[in-house]
Parts: structure tokens; C-alpha cells; sequence
């Protein structure tokens, strides 16, 4: 595929703010009014400030793990707009939704703009001094092991400070909680392929089957995979690839499919391994072992427990055994079960069986510093936490990126649990649940006022540094980067190490020039080196691979029937993760509230996703509300029909339904984490997110769905709109 | 047929006659008035909310941008065609009868037009700017777009308006003269010989109102015909399923008519009977009315018919769909109802022994302008709700209060304007009915024989 | 002023029109967008909302249908009568199609809807009197109304979110129509940069915000008479013509081979995005 180079850096040079005070006369931001000393006129601004032009500065989206680079557009010290960074690997230039609404966290009129200390009910606003001191003496009166951190995804320096600060005070409490990760899929791929997260070349697939992996809507890196995707779909001499899907609820990836199949919830791995089955009788050479494990997988007992016809099984072995290679990939949908990790385990012996180690299964390229390589979170580590405190072991608690009272499920009581911490201080952007219940709240920079160094989790080619720079001033004078406040705290406990830095910017650019031979700079002056660093916005590191396990083994697969049906919870619970929405963090930017979701179409709410089977079950119709009811709680929400999803199970959105963090989420839908069921996939103890159970009731009115799609409900009447052909009737490779 | 007039009435009967319904209104008057006006405070009250705060509260959506505005406009438009019919048609066709009730009819014409014109304003999102429509010189050099039919609409129904305006005072003159020398004191005989243009009745002059009042007939009747052609071409010149249909013309003129007539009818047996205008508005003439508004009826029938059938035998299956849609989707009670009270109803128009029945012909006109406001609702609504584009189909998109509020004020307005003109100027044609009188003594003399009519 | 003027005023209106003996002389912008590629993200829709100054009206106003999204992401269904829609879905970006003969223009009473010379269908806010009558006429419903003055409404642009807004586009006021512009902004400052250093905006110079943030690249943008912009080669390759309501492939038997097609185009509405038919693997 031919791609627009974008060439505006032709004629306007992407830059790096070149010192730590960024002052630029904004609208508003920066006048001698606000008391500031230092308004840069225009007269004498730096010349690349052109009124009325924009001038582009490289830096990292912060709104999801996957790490895309980011051009922030600015004007008269403003940034306008996000757009992605060419030279990126990550996203090549481009980027998703959630991604471009990242200019909406950062001027967010919700936003914490002081330290708040706790009295009483309300927060009062201190000053940092005031607040730095506060968290000094309470560090200092706590014993340093029951100081404990708990904070999402956290990588590059400020993970680095992070942890010489708990080494610092004697702590070993670091706990890393995501509520939606693929937990289950890393710790199965790290036995299956010896790397927990390979590379996974879609390009040079020519058939993808996809285990409820949303990759093209939310899963690790969807921008990335949506570039892949499309050169999948171009194939290679213009034989387009193939995309299944097997899933119990569609993603948007299933919505994109070939052939969407709609499997019994659970019965993934029964599937992968039928396709083994059948691909070993189709003349695939299996391992014998293998081929001895999975012989009770035959068609009929496949298609039996999994509902997926023996027809399409058929189809998909013969794609599977003519077209070579291909791509199998286990995502949420298949380890969200008690048997998750056999599921996950399953789907890997199928890629092993195909041969496609090696070819689209590539080993990663391995982070050269490992304090700077992200940790990944998952629910576990909540639940130490949590056990944590029950013993308790912590006296301090420090949460940055996380929001449990909100993610964690009931069972989990984390409200309670975090009662029992004498002192909690909360990072916060917005006044989340957490935060609410904090002692000390401690306001952040956006990710477009501070600086900062960034690894993305998963590497699209070599392993990469990303740089997070000032697209701006800040907003609002009262909040600091958690650089900053790190180094601050560190400056408390080692003030000999690091009293040498004024701010987390004089540390990182130090670090950063330090390390500068590994980054491709040995032969620059440091002030070169950091400029061109700056401007680039990304640093490839050079690294080695990481050596991939690529013998297929079938030792230890252990998968159960499908689940017996519960008399008094007959339906099963999948909380969708949303491109829109994912785990809820950014549900206050009204960009992200306003974007219909793809499928359903619905704005500003959350609904409850049903078959229409299961609707005519019910005695339902679309716009009714319902009560979804678990054993563990129960939420309301509108009803909406369609056939992309199994009758067996019903969905719900997460991210919806805060109780706090601002206007345009508290209250917006229902949350969804709230009901889960506490089963844990047995090998890894993560949360089983698709193995809660519920009843569904009707709970009285009927409303109007507020969505896009009118009463035509995707039917395009007869009218010549959306056109659709038989991939074999075109020639890929004929067109421009 | 019994006759149109009484050949005996003496003319300072006549005039005393018309003249007391100049006078002293009764209580009950002033309380409709005040009724009046409190509709027309309402419009105004909810006009200025949508002024300020934007037209969204008027419910309308993105899919959906027209609603009871334009189709009351058009009802408002076609309700000033009876006026010209009556007195400009009828005229130039020697049909006596209509004499004594053209008056009122073109009064009505007036009126209405004046009521149509506000739902333009009301209409715009913004009302501030309403001057850009109109071509006038400024120093951009920028004028309106001379291909869009709602540039022919602002010169149609401006033109058309001051036309009538011209036409309702030329045709008064004679009778404002009387007003003036009948009445002795106060504003109004100032009024009356200001209006009266120093009217004394020379033979010149009626040459000469003769010839003015005959040209200004000429001019009005095909302007009256193009006005409502051309607010037919504002969806006719369109590409909207249900719109887009070539007989819309003439089928605008038919159902504006019909509307005319039915409103006649109505305000025919309300002047009668609170002027107690027996001896004018006759029986007889009433029965020919109906008859007028019965064939128009049947006319406005067969153009539906036409219009159906073509679409249903045509080609466009967009259109064919729409038209389903109007029958049987949401819309559909209103469209039923529609057909009947404009196609089934008037049948009752058709037997004689209702053709006089007051009460029965009141209640029937009124629904038939309750019909013929259908008519243009559906046109409006359902068109909206189904056009080319199935992913914005809506069928939620109920007025809002606002919308109705305006609606509904629009009838205090015109009533208001109406009874007002009923007490200032003399509803009934004095100097015609006076000509009518004569004719009749004079057929009576020379045919003495010849029963009937004239 | 002259009657010469008034005359010579009404007739550049439509002079644009693509049989007219005066074409595009230097830019004619179009569209095209792969349907095989795009797989419903929203990126470019949010993207729009961003560069063009959207608002987002709440639910609401949503409810009411005032959204204003200038590109939305319209999903079908082809699985009547199956139990699933186990061949996906279809999305559909539809924005303003930029129709040569665009039926918006010609009913707009005061001409403020007009064609440039670039062939795009241009939007004077300052001159609409807010008539709606171009949304009526316009086969896609791709137009915008401003029902509500969303400067002034209550947690549109609270502050400090007013700072996000383009200065190159206006805020539109209360009761004034809009729609995509082909981001008119971003081609103005190309040209002009392009004029200055005495040539043509080169092909991939300007991007479309919504074109830009696809990440799948589904969305080609360009000019249509340079022969080596990709949109023309893509529209030269799908034989899709510009001036032709009724494509000549179309009426090969054969022509299936080819996925460019483009939206109503039996309305004459000329419009100047061409779609690429979505594919579905037959082997599955
Ligand atoms: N080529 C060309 N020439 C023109 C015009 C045109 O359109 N094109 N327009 C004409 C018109 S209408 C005008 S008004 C004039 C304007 O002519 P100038 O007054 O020269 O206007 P600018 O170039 O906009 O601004 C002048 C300088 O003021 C600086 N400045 C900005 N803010 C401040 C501040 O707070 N304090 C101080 N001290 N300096 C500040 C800017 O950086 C800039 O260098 O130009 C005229 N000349
Ligand atoms: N971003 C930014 N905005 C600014 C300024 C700035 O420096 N930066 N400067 C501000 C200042 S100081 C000013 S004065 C304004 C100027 O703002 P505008 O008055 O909008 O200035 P122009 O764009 O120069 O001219 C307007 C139009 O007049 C047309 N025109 C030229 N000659 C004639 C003529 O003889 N007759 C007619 N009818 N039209 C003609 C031009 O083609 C142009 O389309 O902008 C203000 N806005
Ligand atoms: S995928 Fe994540 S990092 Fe990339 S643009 Fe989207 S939100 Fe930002
Ligand atoms: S798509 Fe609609 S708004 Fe755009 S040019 Fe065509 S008719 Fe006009
Ligand atoms: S809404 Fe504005 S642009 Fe549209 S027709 Fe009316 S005046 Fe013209
Ligand atoms: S071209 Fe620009 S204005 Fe049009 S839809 Fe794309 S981003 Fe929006
Ligand atoms: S960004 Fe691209 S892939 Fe996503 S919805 Fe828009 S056109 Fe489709």
C-alpha cells in the first residue's frame, strides 16, 4: 500500500521545547494579569513561533499503554490537536480515537488543579510545600515496609525514580494493577512461546484467526494492528488475507471479520484444539503427542460443545491447511475463564501446530534497560494489595493510575479495605473514586504539560524509548509533574544524590545524555543529542531479540466441558471492553462519551447487549430497562438487540457508571466491574472477567436508545450504500 | 333554487344593515379578542424563548430540519387563495353571487398571507439575518440566489401580498365613502375620509375604479396561481422522495383552494349569524359555495390520485417507498385521517339537504381545514422521517411545544386581525350588493317569467 | 452594481458544474475511501471533531438528533434472516460528498452554500439566514444544523476546553447550517504555501484530518487532475468518472471486477467521493 507521506515537517520543523520553563504567551494561560514574570512577547519570541502557524512537537499518547508518538500542533501556546508522529513505529502518523481525545484530558474543566488535604468530608486546598511535608512525616512515622505504591502501567525514568524512592524508605510495595490487561495471555504465551507478549507479523499472515482478540479496537495495540491489518487485507501479490473470529460477543475486530463465529462462552480452547484434530487428519504433520492428545476433539463433539457448525469448522481447517502462514492469536474473550491459561495454552498449540512460529509469531525485541522496561499490571497484584492491608501491612499508600474503588469487583471490597490505611495520598488527574477517598490529594500535570521517557509495551519493530515532552504550559500553576513529585520526595530521603537536579527535567535530560551512547548519540555533544531527541520524539534503541520456545506440546492441556447451565443466573456476563471507553479512566472527555460505539451505535450510556433470542426469551425489546443481576450485585441498563452476539450471554460496557471524577461521566451509564463474579483463572489467579453468572429481569419503563442509527437499524432498504463483494471476483494487486 | 338576493331590500337598508356591523361590538366580542390575543402571546412568548435560545427547542433534528412551520405556512398560503377566487375569478366570470361574501373572503386572503409570512421568519434559524433573502444593493456586490425557489417564494407572496392588499382596498372604496358619510365623529371618520380618497361617486370615477378595480382582478389571478406553484416548487424543485413529483402545482393550487373555500364557509355561516346577515349571505349563495368546494374537493381527490398512482407506477422506488411509509408507518392515522377529511367528508357536501344546513356545514368545514392542514403535514413530517437515506430515517421527531405554541397562535393572530377588520370596515360589499339588487329587479322586470336565478 | 453584475453574480454559482465548458483549472479535490479497510474505529470521526471545532452536545441534544458529527461512522448489517451477523459488519464513513451538482446549492436562498473553484462544496456561515433548506435537499444528510448557540451552552467548551479550538475554523454561532469542508483550512494553507513557491500542492502535501488519523489508511485524499495524486489514479483504476451519473463499467457484464462506485450517484449529484466496495472471502 502506497502511504501519503505526511510532509509538513518539510516546511515546518517538528521541535523540542529546549528548556524547562516553557514560556510562551498563550491565550489566556500566561499574562502579566496571572502575576507571571515571564510573558514572551512577540516581538522577541523564539523564531520558530510564527503567528497563526502551527509548529508540531513531538511527544507520547498517554491515554492507553500502547505508546503511539504523538505531533501535538501548537499555536500561540496552545495545543490544538494530536496527531500521530510519522517516524513512530508504533502508529506510523496515526492514531485512534481515544488517542486524539487526549487534548480533552489535558484541558479537562474536571480536573484537580491544587493539593487537597482531607478534613472531613472535603478536600482543602495546600500548597506542595505544605503537602511534600506532610507525606515526609508520614513516611517517616510509618514503618518503611507498610509504605506501599499502587500504581497502573508504569515504565521509563519515572518507574526508575519510583523504585529508588521505595528503595529509599525501605519498601518493597509496589503493586501494578490494570483492570483490563491480557494477564492470562502473557503468563500462557510465556510458557508457549518463552516471551509473554510475541511479536505478531498480521502483515505476513495470510489468514488471521483471532480467539476474541479485539486487536483492531482495543487489545495491546490497536493502532499498530490496524496498520498491520491493512496491509493484511492488501496481501501479499493481492491475495487478501482472511480474518475469523471466534467470540462469544462481537468486537469490533469480529466486526470485521470474513466469517464471524459465535462460540459457547469457554469453549475456545475445544475449538483450537478440534482444529488441530482436523488439521492432523487433513495430512497436517502434527506431533504425535499432539496428534495423540487431541484425538477425542473430533468434528462432531467440537461442533456439539462449541455451537460452531461442522461446516464452518471444516472450512476454516481447509483455509487454515491451504493458506500458509497464518496467524492464530488467544486475546480477552478466551482467557477471560476459570480455564483461561488452557484456553490461551490451547490457541498457542494451534499457531505451533500451523508452523507459524517464526514465520508471523516473531520473537520481541528485548528492552537494553531493564528499569525501564513497563511493568505490566493485572488484577492479582490488586488482590496482594488487598491481602496487604488485611494484615496491615501498609500505613501509607500511594496510588498513581489506578482507580480500584471503581475497576475492582464488589467482592473485592476495595472501599472498605481501603479504609483500613491511615494514610492514602492519590495522583490524580480527576477526582475519581479513589481519589475521593483519599487523605491527600495530589494534583498531575496532563500528559502534555510534563515530561517525561515512555517503553511501550509491545514493540512493533525494535525496542523504542519514547519521549514525553511539554506540548504546552501548564494550565493551571497548582499541579506538578509525578516526575517531580518523586524527585521531591527523593530529595527528602537522598538529598545527596539527588539535590543536583532542580526538577525531574534537569534528571531526565542528565539520564537521558548519560545513557546517550546506547541511544545513538555517542558522538553528539549532550545539547545536539537532547535536541534531536526532543524533536524526534522517539529514540529506537538498539536491542537484541528475545529467543523464541517454538516446539508444539500438548502437556498439561487440561480443558473442561462447557459449563452447565445455572438454573438461577441462566445467562452468562461479558463486560466489554470498548474502544471508546476501554477500562473507564477516560470516560470524562466528552469526545470519547459522544463517539458512538461502533457496533451499537449508542452514545452517552451504557446498554445490555442481547440476542434477539434471548430478548424474545425475556420478553424484551430494545430500550427496555433491565436489571443484570449477579450474585455479587446488580446494575440497570437499557436493553439493545442485535445478532452479534450468543444467545448464551449477554454484554455489558465497562467504563461507564462512575460515581465521581466529573461532569461528563458521574453518572453516565452503569458500571459494570461492579457485579463480577470472584472466579479466578486457575493457573495465573487472575480475575476471570467472563465467568460471571446472572439473571436477567425486566425493571420497568422503556426508553428511547439514545444512538446514531435510526429506525432503519443498519438496513440499507433496498439503497445502493454500502457495497459489498466476493473478495475472489477483484484483484488486489491491479489496484492502486 | 330559491334566490341569491331579495330584490326589495332598499339600498339605506343595505347600508344600515352593513353599517351596524360597524358598530358597537358586544361582550362577547371583546372577550374573543382578548382570547385572541392571549394566542397571539403565546406565539410571541414562544418565539422569543426560540430567539433566544436556538431552534433546537423547537424539536426538530439534523435529519429532520422542517416541521410545523413550513407545513402551516403552506396552510396559511393556501387558506388567501378563496379570497382572489371569490372576488377575482368570480369577477371576471360575472358570477354574482359571490357579492355579497367577497368582502370577508379577500379580507381572509390578507390575512392569511399575513399569518403565512410570519412562519417564514419563524421559520429561519436566524431570523436577524431575514434581509439577506432580498436582492438590494450593498457594497459586496452579493445578491441571493436567484435559482432557489424560496427566493421565488419571498417575491411570490410579497408581490402576492401587497397585490391583495391593493386589491381587499381598491374594491373598498365606494364603501368607505358610505363609512364617511354615514358616520359624523371621532377617529374613524377621519380614517374613512382619508381611505375614501374624496370618493363622491362621480360617473368618472366609478369609470374609472371600474377599469382599476378590473385590471388589478387580471393581475391577481395569476399571481395567485403561481404563489402557491411556487411554494409547490420548493419541494417539487427538490430531490426528496415525495416531494420530488411534477403534478405538485396544480395540486397545491387545488388544495389551497379547497382550504379557501372550507374557511369561507365557516366565517360565511359565523358573519351571518352574528351580524345576522340572512338577508346577504343567503342560503342560495351558500349552496353554490358548496358546490364550489364540493368540485374543488373532487379535484383535489383526483390529483391525490394522480400523484399516488404515479408514484406507485413509476419507476422511483425511493419514492414508491415513502409513500408506503406515509400509509402505513407512524404517520400513518394522520394520513388516513387525511383522506378522509379531505376526500370522504366533502361527500356529505354533495347532497342538497346539507348543502344549507348551517350547523352540519360549520362543523364539515372546519374539518376540512383540519384535513387540508394534514394534507401539508404530511407532506412535511413523513418525507423527513424517510427520505434517501435510510441510516438518518427518524420517525421520533415530534414538534415541540414550542412548535405548536406558535401554531396555535397563529389562528389568535388571524383571528385577531380578522375581527378587527370586521369592526372597521364593512365585511359585506355595500355597493355591490346594492348592484346586485338591481340586477335582479331589472332581470325581474324584463323576465318576468323566468324564475330562478337572475 | 449593475444588472451585468447581478447576472454575472447568479451565473458563477453553478459554473463550476463538471459539463460545463469552464472545468477545474488547477485543483479538483475528491476522495477515496476503501470499505475493505475501514473497520469502524471512529479515529477520523473524532479527528473531525477535533480540527473543525465539533461540538459534542450531550445526550440530550443527541437524543434529539443535533449531533454534529461532520463524519459519521454508519454501520449495516447483511445478515437478514441469519441467525448471526456472522460476516461482520459494514461501516460506512459518510461526510459531505462535495457533490459537483450539488442539490444543497442550487435551493440556498441566499447563496450560501456555494462551489469553489476547487470543486468543493463551500459553506459561508456568516452568510446563512439558517433556511435549511440545503439539509433538505441533501441526499446524504451530511449537513449540520446549529440548533443551540454551543459557544454559550453549558459544558460545550467549559473552560478551559475553549483553548482546544482551531483558530484556522470558525466557531459557528447559533442557527447557522454546517458540514464537512474537505478540512478547506488545511487545503488554503497548502496552496498558499505551494503558490508561493510558484507550484501545484504536490500529492500527499495536505491531508484531511480524518484521512491523517485512519489508521488503516482507508481514506485517500488529493487532487483529482494531477494525474500522479493517488486519488486520480484510484478513481482512473475504478473507472469511475467524475461527470458521469451512470459509470460505463457499470455496464460491462464484467465490471464487478472493479470496486469503485459511488454513493446515489443515479441522483446526478456528481459527488466527489468514491467508495471502494467492502470484499468477503467466499472460502469461509
Ligand atoms: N502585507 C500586509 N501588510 C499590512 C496588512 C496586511 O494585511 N498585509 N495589514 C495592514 C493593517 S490592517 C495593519 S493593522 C497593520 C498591522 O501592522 P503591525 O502593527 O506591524 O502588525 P503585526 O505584524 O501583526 O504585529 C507587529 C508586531 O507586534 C508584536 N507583538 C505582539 N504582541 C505584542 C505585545 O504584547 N507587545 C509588543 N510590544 N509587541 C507585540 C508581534 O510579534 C509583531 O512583531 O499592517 C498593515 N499592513
Ligand atoms: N489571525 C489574525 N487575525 C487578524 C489580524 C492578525 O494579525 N492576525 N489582524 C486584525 C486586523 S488589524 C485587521 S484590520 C483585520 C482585517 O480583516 P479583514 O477586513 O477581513 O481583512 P482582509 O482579509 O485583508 O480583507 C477582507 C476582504 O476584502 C476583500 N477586498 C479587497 N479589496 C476590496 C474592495 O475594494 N472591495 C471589496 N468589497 N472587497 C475588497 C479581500 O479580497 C478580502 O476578501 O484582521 C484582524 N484579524
Ligand atoms: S492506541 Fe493508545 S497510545 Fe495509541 S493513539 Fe490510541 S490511545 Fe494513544
Ligand atoms: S453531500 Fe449534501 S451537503 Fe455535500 S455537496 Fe452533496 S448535497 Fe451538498
Ligand atoms: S441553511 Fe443556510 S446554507 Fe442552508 S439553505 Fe439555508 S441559508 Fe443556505
Ligand atoms: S475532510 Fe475534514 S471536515 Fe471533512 S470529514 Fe474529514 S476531517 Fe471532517
Ligand atoms: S478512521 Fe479509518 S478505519 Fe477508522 S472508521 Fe474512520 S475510515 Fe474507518
Amino acid at each position: 500500500m502506497i502511504e501519503n507521506s505526511f510532509n509538513r515537517r518539510d516546511f515546518l520543523k517538528v521541535l523540542g521545547w529546549g528548556g524547562a520553563t516553557v514560556a510562551l504567551s498563550g491565550c489566556g494561560n500566561t499574562s502579566v494579569e496571572d502575576g507571571r514574570e515571564y510573558v514572551t512577547s512577540y516581538v522577541e519570541t523564539a523564531d520558530y513561533i510564527i503567528p497563526s502557524i502551527g509548529t508540531y512537537f513531538n511527544s507520547t499518547c498517554a491515554q492507553c499503554d500502547a505508546g503511539c508518538g504523538i505531533m501535538g500542533r501548537v499555536r500561540e501556546g496552545r495545543v490544538l490537536k494530536l496527531e500521530g508522529n510519522p517516524d513512530s513505529p508504533i502508529n506510523s502518523g496515526k492514531m485512534c480515537g481515544l488517542g486524539q481525545a487526549g487534548v480533552q484530558a489535558h484541558y479537562n474543566p474536571d480536573r484537580v488543579r491544587e493539593p487537597l488535604l482531607r478534613n472531613g468530608d472535603k478536600g482543602e486546598a495546600i500548597t506542595w510545600e505544605k503537602a511534600l511535608q506532610l507525606v515526609s512525616e508520614k513516611v517517616a512515622s510509618a514503618n518503611p515496609g507498610s509504605v506501599a505504591f499502587l500504581t497502573g502501567g508504569v515504565s521509563g525514568h519515572v518507574k526508575v525514580l519510583l523504585k529508588n524512592y521505595l528503595d529509599a524508605i525501605g519498601s518493597d510495595q509496589h503493586y501494578v494493577y490494570e483492570a483490563v490487561a491480557p494477564s492470562v495471555v502473557r503468563a500462557a504465551n510465556k510458557k508457549a512461546y518463552g516471551v509473554e507478549m510475541p511479536r505478531l507479523r498480521l502483515d505476513r499472515a495470510k489468514v488471521v484467526v483471532s480467539f476474541g482478540a479485539d486487536f483492531l479496537g482495543t487489545w495491546v495495540s490497536p493502532v499498530h494492528f490496524s496498520r498491520q491489518y491493512a496491509k493484511f487485507r492488501k496481501g501479499v501479490n493481492g491475495e487478501r488475507g482472511v480474518l475469523v473470529q471466534v467470540e462469544s460477543k462481537m468486537t469490533i475486530t469480529g466486526a470485521n471479520a470474513d466469517r464471524w463465529l459465535a462460540i459457547r462462552p469457554g469453549t475456545e480452547g475445544i475449538l483450537a484444539l478440534g482444529l488441530v484434530n482436523a488439521l492432523s487428519a487433513a495430512g497436517l504433520t502434527v506431533p504425535a503427542e499432539v496428534a495423540a492428545a487431541v484425538k477425542d476433539y473430533t468434528l462432531d463433539r467440537v461442533s456439539n460443545d462449541t455451537g460452531v457448525s461442522v461446516e464452518h469448522i471444516g472450512k476454516l481447517t481447509a483455509l487454515l491447511k491451504d493458506r500458509s502462514p497464518s496467524l492464530v492469536i488467544a486475546g480477552g474473550a478466551a482467557e477471560g475463564y476459570a480455564h483461561g491459561s488452557q484456553n490461551a495454552a490451547a490457541v498457542a498449540l494451534l499457531n505451533q501446530v500451523l508452523g507459524n512460529v517464526g514465520k508471523t509469531v516473531e520473537a520481541p525485541a528485548s528492552m537494553p534497560f531493564p528499569q525501564m522496561a513497563p511493568i505490566t499490571g493485572n488484577r492479582s497484584s490488586l488482590q496482594a494489595l488487598n491481602d496487604s492491608i488485611a494484615q496491615d501491612g501498609v500505613k501509607v499508600l500511594f496510588n498513581c493510575g489506578a482507580n480500584p474503588i471503581y475497576s475492582a469487583p464488589a467482592s473485592m471490597n476495595m472501599k472498605e479495605s481501603l479504609k483500613k490505611v491511615p494514610f492514602k495520598v492519590a495522583f490524580a488527574h480527576y477526582m475519581d473514586e479513589t481519589a475521593m477517598e483519599a487523605d491527600l490529594v495530589l494534583p498531575l500535570n496532563s500528559s502534555m504539560e510534563g515530561w517525561g521517557t515512555v517503553v511501550p509495551e509491545y514493540f512493533a519493530e525494535g525496542a523504542q524509548l519514547n519521549i514525553q515532552q511539554p506540548l504546552m504550559e501548564k494550565l493551571h500553576p497548582g499541579t506538578l509533574g509525578m516526575g517531580d513529585v518523586l524527585l521531591a520526595l527523593l530529595k527528602q530521603r537522598r538529598p545527596a544524590e539527588y539535590s543536583g537536579y532542580e526538577d525531574y527535567y534537569a534528571y531526565l535530560k542528565n539520564a537521558m545524555v548519560a545513557i546517550k551512547g546506547a541511544l545513538g548519540g555517542e558522538n553528539e555533544d549532550d545539547d545536539v543529542f537532547w535536541d534531536s531527541v526532543l524533536s524526534q520524539g522517539v529514540v529506537k534503541l538498539t536491542s537484541s531479540s528475545n529467543a523464541l520456545v517454538s516446539s508444539a506440546s500438548a502437556a498439561g492441556l487440561q480443558l473442561p466441558p462447557p459449563a452447565v447451565e445455572d438454573g438461577t443466573y441462566p445467562l452468562r456476563l461479558i463486560p466489554a471492553v470498548t474502544p471508546n471507553m476501554r477500562d473507564g479512566r477516560h470516560a470524562n472527555e466528552p469526545w470519547l462519551q459522544e463517539s458512538p460505539d461502533p457496533l451499537t451505535t449508542i452514545v452517552w450510556d451504557s446498554w445490555v447487549e442481547m440476542h434477539p433470542k434471548t430478548a424474545a426469551k425475556l420478553g424484551v425489546v430494545e430500550g427496555d430497562i433491565v436489571e443484570v443481576a449477579s450474585k455479587n450485585g446488580a446494575i440497570k441498563g437499557q436493553v439493545y438487540v442485535y445478532s452479534g452476539i450468543h444467545p448464551d450471554v449477554i454484554s455489558v460496557p465497562l467504563g461507564y457508571g462512575h460515581e465521581a471524577m466529573g461532569r461528563y461521566s458521574k453518572g453516565v451509564g452503569a458500571n459494570a466491574f461492579k457485579i463480577l463474579d470472584p472466579v479466578f483463572d486457575q493457573q495465573t489467579g487472575e480475575l476471570a472477567m467472563y465467568e460471571t453468572r446472572v439473571k436477567v429481569t425486566k425493571a420497568g419503563k422503556r426508553v428511547i436508545v439514545v444512538k446514531d442509527e435510526g429506525p432503519a437499524g443498519g438496513n440499507q432498504s433496498g439503497r445502493r450504500i454500502a457495497l459489498r463483494m466476493a473478495s475472489g471476483k477483484v484483484n488486489l494487486a491491479e489496484e492502486v | 333554487m330559491g334566490k341569491d338576493i331579495r330584490e326589495d331590500i332598499a339600498w339605506a337598508q343595505i347600508n344600515k344593515d352593513v353599517l351596524k356591523s360597524l358598530e358597537n361590538p358586544k361582550k362577547l366580542y371583546w372577550v374573543i379578542l382578548l382570547i385572541a390575543i392571549a394566542m397571539v402571546g403565546v406565539a410571541v412568548g414562544c418565539e422569543i424563548y426560540q430567539y433566544q435560545t436556538g431552534m433546537g427547542v423547537s424539536n426538530k433534528s439534523n435529519s429532520h430540519v422542517w416541521s410545523l412551520y413550513i407545513a402551516t405556512f403552506i396552510f396559511w398560503i393556501g387558506m388567501s387563495h378563496s379570497g382572489t377566487l371569490l372576488s377575482a375569478i368570480l369577477h371576471l366570470m360575472h358570477a354574482d353571487w359571490r357579492k355579497p361574501i367577497y368582502r370577508f373572503a379577500e379580507a381572509m386572503t390578507t390575512f392569511s398571507l399575513m399569518t403565512a409570512g410570519l412562519f417564514v421568519l419563524v421559520h429561519l434559524g436566524r431570523l436577524w439575518m431575514v434581509y439577506y433573502v432580498m436582492p438590494y444593493p450593498n457594497e459586496r456586490w452579493v445578491w441571493p440566489n436567484f435559482q432557489s425557489p424560496l427566493v421565488w417564494d419571498m417575491f411570490a407572496i410579497a408581490t402576492y401580498l401587497s397585490s391583495s392588499v391593493i386589491f381587499l382596498y381598491v374594491g373598498m372604496i365606494p364603501d368607505l365613502a358610505i363609512c364617511r358619510d354615514n358616520i359624523h365623529a371621532g377617529w374613524r371618520k377621519k380614517l374613512y375620509t382619508v381611505l375614501s380618497l374624496g370618493w363622491e361617486g362621480t360617473d368618472r370615477q366609478w369609470r374609472n375604479f371600474r377599469i382599476t378595480y378590473l385590471t388589478i382582478a387580471c393581475f391577481l389571478i395569476p399571481l395567485a396561481v403561481s404563489v402557491h406553484s411556487i411554494v409547490a416548487s420548493d419541494f417539487a424543485m427538490s430531490n426528496m422522495p415525495g416531494w420530488h413529483v411534477t403534478s405538485f402545482p396544480p395540486y397545491f393550487v387545488a388544495g389551497a383552494l379547497y382550504s379557501g373555500c372550507a374557511a369561507i364557509i365557516t366565517l360565511f355561516v359565523i358573519l351571518r349569524y352574528v351580524f345576522k346577515f340572512e338577508e346577504y349571505m343567503t342560503l342560495p349563495i351558500m349552496r353554490k359555495l358548496v358546490r364550489l368546494t364540493f368540485a374543488i374537493a373532487m379535484v383535489w381527490t383526483y390529483l391525490n390520485l394522480i400523484e399516488f398512482s404515479s408514484v406507485w407506477y413509476g419507476h422511483d422506488q425511493t419514492a414508491k417507498d415513502q409513500l408506503i411509509f406515509k400509509a402505513t408507518g407512524p404517520y400513518a392515522p394522520y394520513f388516513w385521517a387525511m383522506i378522509f377529511f379531505g376526500s370522504i367528508l366533502p361527500l356529505l357536501l354533495a347532497f342538497k339537504r346539507f348543502q344549507t344546513h348551517l350547523p352540519l356545514l360549520f362543523v364539515v368545514s372546519i374539518f376540512l381545514n383540519v384535513g387540508m392542514w394534514l394534507e401539508r403535514w404530511m407532506i412535511i413530517g413523513p418525507s423527513f422521517a424517510h427520505g434517501h437515506y435510510p441510516w438518518t430515517w427518524d420517525h421520533d421527531q415530534w414538534p415541540s411545544l414550542v412548535q405548536w405554541g406558535i401554531v396555535f397562535g397563529s389562528f389568535g393572530w388571524f383571528t385577531l386581525l380578522f375581527m378587527v377588520f370586521c369592526k372597521v370596515f364593512p365585511s359585506v360589499s355595500m355597493y355591490e350588493v346594492k348592484e346586485m339588487v338591481y340586477h335582479r329587479t331589472l332581470a325581474l322586470k324584463n323576465k318576468p317569467a323566468v324564475k330562478g336565478e337572475h | 452594481m449593475s444588472i451585468t453584475n447581478l447576472l454575472q453574480n447568479w451565473s458563477d454559482f453553478r459554473q463550476q458544474h463538471p459539463s460545463d465548458e469552464r472545468p477545474h483549472q488547477e485543483y479538483k479535490w475528491a476522495m477515496s475511501i476503501d470499505l475493505d479497510l475501514c473497520t469502524g474505529c471512529n479515529a477520523c470521526s473524532v479527528a473531525c471533531y477535533a480540527e473543525n471545532n465539533l461540538p459534542a452536545v450531550g445526550k440530550e441534544k443527541f437524543s434529539h438528533g443535533h449531533s454534529h458529527h461532520w463524519l459519521r461512522i454508519e454501520r449495516y448489517w447483511h445478515n437478514e434472516d441469519r441467525e448471526y451477523a456472522d460476516q461482520g459488519a459494514q461501516f460506512l464513513p459518510m461526510m459531505c460528498q462535495q457533490c459537483e451538482a450539488a442539490p444543497c446549492e442550487t435551493v440556498c436562498p441566499v447563496g450560501a452554500t456555494n462551489h469553489t473553484a476547487d470543486g468543493l462544496n463551500s459553506q459561508v456561515y456568516n452568510r446563512c439566514v439558517g433556511s435549511r433548506y440545503c439539509n433538505a435537499n441533501c441526499p446524504y444528510k451530511a449537513r449540520y444544523f446549529n440548533w443551540y448557540d454551543y459557544p454559550t451552552t453549558a459544558d460545550v467548551w467549559p473552560a478551559p476546553m475553549e483553548q482546544q479550538l482551531n483558530p484556522d475554523v470558525t466557531v459557528r454561532g447559533k442557527g447557522v447550517m454546517e458540514k464537512c469542508t474537505f478540512c478547506v483550512q488545511r487545503l488554503t494553507v497548502a496552496k498558499s504555501n505551494a503558490r508561493t513557491e510558484g507550484r501545484s500542492v504536490h500529492d500527499g502535501e495536505v491531508q484531511t484530518a480524518c484521512q491523517q488519523a485512519c489508521p488503516t489508511g482507508a481514506i485517500s485524499f488529493g487532487n483529482l487532475i494531477d494525474p500522479e495524486s493517488r486519488v486520480a489514479k484510484q478513481w482512473e483504476k475504478q473507472q469511475v468518472k467524475l461527470n458521469h451519473d451512470k459509470q460505463a463499467k457499470d455496464a460491462v457484464h464484467d465490471g464487478d471486477k472493479l470496486r469503485g462506485y459511488r454513493i446515489l450517484e443515479n441522483l446526478r449529484t456528481y459527488p466527489s467521493v468514491m467508495y471502494l466496495e467492502q470484499l468477503r472471502e467466499g472460502a469461509i
